[in-house]
């Protein structure tokens, strides 16, 4: 590691470029691979929310039937979660971490790639239900006994169990391998506190995937056992005990949402300075913060419980209700960073902003279930749904897309157009709500979750309506998204190695950066490098920053 | 006016830090060895979870169901567990060996302990082929195959790795120097060694 | 000159801008819960309210200051902002501020559990309610112990069963299911509870509730069980004390014992197992009476009703719980033709048959 050996032919060596990208071990075709990956499974997985929004659309059975609704949103689920969101944020991770602490690669490139290919796999796994007499229909958290052998017959969940086994080991393979590059391969000065926070925000969110997706890992096989082998794990007519899925479940499931919100968090964290011109505010609080929310995610599982009847209520709505503090807290901060600033409204920019004020609304409707009674009420109906989506959708969707649109120039060169972008951001941010803010009331009043049929209730056909005229919405806004890549692929805006002004080192190389991104590396003397070397002679900034030039440099 | 200018970054990047790496503290492939360690502690903590929680709501008397007999320390399960700790110590010997740059000695106790990784499982097997009951007899056969059975099959892991340890240690790739392999495998072979412990206690002493 | 005419920018402003406020007032009016009807349901408004207008105003405060921020500091000039890394008073009260709302919400939630989770020494009727794919039984235990004597009502699907209920007297449910996990949900009672099926010798979920108003209010399972799960409604009728002595009375001299019949003419045999008959296709003679043999081999309700091809029901066999409980049934004659067999209780495709008469 410490020496590297230029072979002299080495300019001769080509091959196709096939090859190159199946058997690549670099961290940003790897990053690159995992981010289209995830959006294809985006694409596949919206247009089966489309499916479910239809037959929501009015009452009654018009496009599909019970089988087809139940396996959809099943499926809906879990490839957003499992193969979309997650996997799209360790891509832009995989790409930008290295670059962010001046290191040339992943610790472990070759296990990197594994973890990658494990997805493609995986998830083909999943889906190959729909081959094979339908996929899993029993929603996606699989709660036993509906999914043991006797209520789901079909090869679809043993699929979907075996493929999400496969996705579970690769996400654990890339967190050691993103913990030990962060632990290892930082750049000299680079201590600590001087990551950026997307850094720490991957930091926390790979320790959470380690210490969670083994025991969900556990689970499956339990159930695989209960399916396939006789096992009575969870099957209460030879003894075993169905709830015992549940905490299993949700002892990964609830970390989990912090995994697919935090390092959405950390994006946005890296976006508002740039934007604002301004230093995040409060950096060692929001990252107590991100500390903080990954001890507490693991004590605050049974929320999702409190219905069964069979946990200790009080704890874990104190649990949970403290979680909103350092929530709380970073959302504070990114509020003073704003204020004062001197603020751009470039695409991601906007996404940005979207973020922190669509989380908003679902840290606000999570903290209402944290309270028992009302969760009493609130419980499995769509009021649920709609704040799974605004923190999921609202939330990490909306860090991707901010993401896109930040580091497209970075692995491009180009820079995607902003008219096209803001196009995108508007009808997305008002398909968004529309899609997801009727889910409130229609939750308050009553209505279920998956379902795929509901009353003729004036009120809820009023509110299905408009949350599918949303889904519709949301859809298009993906054109000029589309339109906007392929466009700036072949004829985009070229524009340098730094289009932003950005803060942090992977702006310090090149756009796209060489294969082992950077020769030299400027001076690391706080979280934002290369803000300091654009600054650097301004002498009244550095004095103010106490980052006078050292005698060397002088 | 370019990029560049105006931002004044790539052209005027100086002074620059050569990037010099040097390796502190722990070797990269052992912090990963440890984190994956970590992983898998929390995946048998599942399986454990699984286990006192059937325990705990398990109607009736906790033992394999009838008419099989009751789980006996002797004259398998103790012998065995012995034989596993063993392995742990024959390993570490290796380890001591190749720091000290033996490599005859590290030759020597990884086959060793790879003789008795491979006794332990022969004796597992032909325990499960005597015990009476199976995974399908109930909760306890459940969760006893379960356990064991992962146990066993990181044992067979280890064992493959060992496999390999010695063939390289055959063709003396190891040195005082360059072993992290060998401090690698022996982590891990550790790590299953201490998996049976609790194991065993849970299973046969905390009755 | 007649009434102030707006100016006309302002009336298409209005135009456009009323949908769109009658759309905010609605969700505004959408976020409030139904109006509760029974005591625990009453707390758990109240609290709801309270934590709705702390959720509120911190959502406008939020927000507002967001909107502010970014029109008023937006990018007009290269000057660079004050750099301004942190304060830790600042950042002291703004953890001290979420960690004091979130204790006020965490003690005013577990007040208003206490009222949700209140137990009565005597409840006025205790109701045994079973979950099953799907649908609802309801088993109104009486004291003598007996299960016989207990009045039964099960729904199907189509015909989804009623719960009656005195009113003013605390209601007990007994959740129980032997299959998969239900939730017994009636959104206006602000409550719910899963109806989880437990190994032998755990003690199933139970349930309280006063209702204070009379009505008929609509119940659905809430936890998803399959297949049909939206097909498992039922409602709650709370009525005056009397009127639900009376429906309890004329509820059990209505019940008729499952009819069953010496094997007569020919039998036919169905069975039903996992939630599908076996075979689905029956045939039976014609113009002269038969008889079903038909076993349910699990620990759900099934039933057998023949369908002829206008849809007219021509047959209906008693409900049998398994496992493995069989019943003789005698079938009219029936004119030669194909026939529909389904179970009411599941019409699926793995339980809807044809039946040829031949």
């Amino acid at each position: 590691m410490a020496t590297t050996t230029l072979i002299p032919k080495a300019e001769a060596y080509s091959r196709s470029w096939v090859i190159e990208w199946l058997t690549t071990v670099d961290h940003k075709k790897i990053g690159i691979l995992y981010i289209v990956n995830s959006f294809l499974f985006f694409f596949a997985a919206g247009i089966l929310a489309l499916v479910i929004r239809s037959e929501l659309a009015i009452p009654g059975l018009q496009f599909v039937d019970e089988a087809t609704y139940n396996q959809a949103f099943t499926m809906h689920g879990t490839i957003m979660i499992f193969l979309f969101i997650v996997p799209v944020l360790s891509g832009f991770a995989n790409y930008v971490v290295p670059l962010m602490l001046g290191a040339p690669d992943m610790a472990f490139p070759r296990i990197n790639a594994l973890s990658f290919w494990l997805l493609p796999l995986g998830g083909g796994l999943i889906f190959a239900g729909y081959l094979f007499g339908g996929a899993a229909a029993e929603g996606w958290t699989l709660y036993p006994p509906l999914s043991n052998d006797t209520y789901s017959q079909g090869v679809g969940t043993d699929l979907w169990l075996i493929g999400l086994t496969l996705v579970g080991t690769a996400s654990i393979l890339g967190s050691v391998n993103f913990i030990a590059t962060i632990f290892k391969m930082r750049a000299p000065g680079m201590s600590l506190f001087r990551m950026p926070i997307f850094v720490w925000t991957v930091l926390v969110t790979a320790t959470l995937i380690l210490l969670a997706t083994p025991v969900l890992t556990a689970g499956m096989i339990a159930l695989f056992i209960d399916r396939n082998y006789g096992g009575s794990f969870f099957d209460p007519t030879t003894g075993g005990n169905p709830v015992l899925w549940q905490h299993i479940f949700w002892f990964f499931g609830h970390p989990e949402v912090y995994i697919v919100i935090l390092p959405a968090m950390g994006v946005v964290s890296e976006i508002l300075p740039v934007f604002s011109r301004k230093p995040l505010f409060g950096y060692r609080a929001f990252v107590f913060a991100t500390i903080g929310i990954g001890l507490l995610s693991f004590s605050v599982w049974a929320h999702h419980m409190f219905a069964t009847g069979q946990v200790a209520l009080p704890f874990f709505a104190f649990m949970t209700a403290m979680i909103g503090v350092p929530t709380g807290v970073k959302m504070f901060n990114w509020m003073a960073t704003l204020w004062r600033g001197s603020i751009s409204f470039t695409t991601p920019m906007l996404f940005a902003i979207g973020f922190i004020s669509m989380f908003l609304i679902g840290g606000i409707s999570g903290v209402m279930l944290a309270s028992p009674p009302m969760d009493f009420h609130l419980h499995d109906t769509y009021f649920v749904v709609a704040h799974l989506h605004y923190v999921f959708f609202g939330g990490s969707v909306f860090g991707v897309f901010a993401a896109t649109y930040f580091w497209f120039p970075k692995m491009t060169g180009r820079r995607l157009n902003e008219r096209l972008g803001k196009v995108h951001f508007w009808i997305h941010f008002i398909g968004f709500n529309l899609a997801f803010f009727p889910m409130h009331p229609l939750g308050i009043s009553g209505m279920p979750r998956r379902i795929a049929d509901y009353a003729a209730d004036p009120i809820w056909m009023f509110w299905n309506a408009v949350s599918t005229v949303g889904a519709f919405m949301i859809a298009v806004s993906i054109i000029p998204f589309l339109i906007n890549v392929v466009a700036t692929l072949i004829n985009g805006e070229r524009v340098g190695d730094d289009p932003w002004e950005a803060n942090t080192l992977e702006w310090a190389t090149t756009s796209p950066p060489p294969p082992y991104n950077f020769d030299r590396l400027p001076p690391i003397r706080s979280e934002r490098p290369v803000f300091d070397l654009r600054h650097k002679h301004d002498a009244e900034h550095l004095a103010a920053e106490g980052l006078a030039p050292t005698r060397g440099e002088a | 006016m370019s990029v560049e200018a105006r931002t004044g970054v790539s052209a005027d990047i100086t002074p620059h830090v050569e990037i010099e790496r040097r390796e502190v503290g722990m070797p990269t492939p052992l912090v990963g060895m440890l984190l994956f360690i970590a992983s898998e502690v929390m995946f048998f903590g599942g399986l454990f979870a699984a286990y006192f929680n059937a325990r705990a709501t398990f109607p009736g008397p906790w033992r394999p169901p009838e008419p099989a007999h009751e789980l006996e320390i002797l004259p398998l399960a103790l012998p065995l567990t012995i034989i596993l700790v063993a392995s742990s110590f024959t390993m570490q010997f290796g380890v001591w060996a190749i720091r000290r740059g033996d490599q005859p000695a590290l030759r020597r106790w990884t086959a060793i302990t790879l003789l008795l990784g491979i006794t332990f499982l022969a004796g597992q097997l032909y325990d499960y082929s005597i015990l009476g009951f199976g995974i399908s007899d109930g909760v306890f056969g459940t969760v006893f195959y379960t356990l064991t059975g992962f146990h066993g099959a990181h044992v067979f892991g280890g064992a493959v790795g060992l496999t390999i340890l010695l063939a390289r240690a055959m063709q003396g790739q190891f040195s005082a120097r360059n072993h992290v392999a060998v401090e690698a495998v022996s982590m891990y072979w550790h790590f299953v060694d201490v998996v049976w412990i609790a194991l065993f206690t849970t299973l046969y002493i905390l009755k | 000159m007649g009434r102030i005419q707006a100016e006309p920018w302002l009336r298409r402003m209005g135009r456009t801008a009323l949908p769109l406020l009658m759309v905010v007032a609605l969700a505004g009016c959408g976020m409030i819960p139904p109006e509760p009807e029974t005591e625990g349901g009453r707390a758990v408004f109240s609290l709801y309210n309270i934590v709705f207008a702390m959720g509120l105003a911190v959502f406008i405060g939020v927000e507002g200051f967001i909107l502010y921020s970014v029109f008023r500091y937006r990018r007009r000039d290269d000057r660079l902002p004050q750099q301004l890394h942190g304060n830790n008073l600042v950042e002291i009260i703004w953890t001290a501020i979420p960690t004091v709302i979130v204790l006020i919400l965490f003690t005013l939630s577990m007040i208003a559990l206490g009222q949700v989770e209140a137990r009565s020494e005597n409840p006025g009727v205790e109701i045994e309610v079973e979950g099953f794919q799907w649908q609802w039984t309801f088993r109104y235990l009486d004291d003598d112990g007996d299960p016989a004597n207990d009045y039964t009502v099960t729904g199907t699907p189509a015909n989804p069963p009623v719960m009656a209920v005195p009113v003013g007297e605390p209601v007990r449910l007994i959740l129980r299911s032997d299959d998969v996990v239900h939730s017994f949900y009636v959104p206006q009672f602000l409550i719910k509870r899963d109806v989880v099926p437990v190994p032998e010798g755990q003690e199933p979920n139970i349930m309280e509730f006063t209702v204070t108003e009379e009505g008929t209010y609509a119940g659905q399972c809430a936890e998803f069980c399959g297949n049909l799960h939206a097909d498992m409604t039922f409602s709650v009728e709370a009525m005056s004390r009397q009127a639900f002595d009376e429906w309890l009375a004329a509820g059990r001299a209505g019940e008729t014992p499952a009819p069953s019949a010496e094997p007569e003419g020919q039998v036919v045999e169905v069975t039903a197992d996992q939630i599908r008959f076996e075979p689905l296709e029956l045939r039976a003679p014609a113009d002269q009476p038969w008889t079903l043999r038909f076993t349910n081999a699990e620990s759900v309700v099934h039933n057998v009703v023949i369908y002829d091809a206008e849809n007219n029901e021509v047959f209906r066999s008693g409900d049998l719980t398994g496992p493995d409980a069989t019943g003789d049934f005698a079938v009219p004659a029936l004119p030669a033709g194909e026939y529909t067999f389904i179970c009411e209780y599941h019409p699926v495709p793995d339980m809807t048959g044809t039946l040829i008469v031949e």
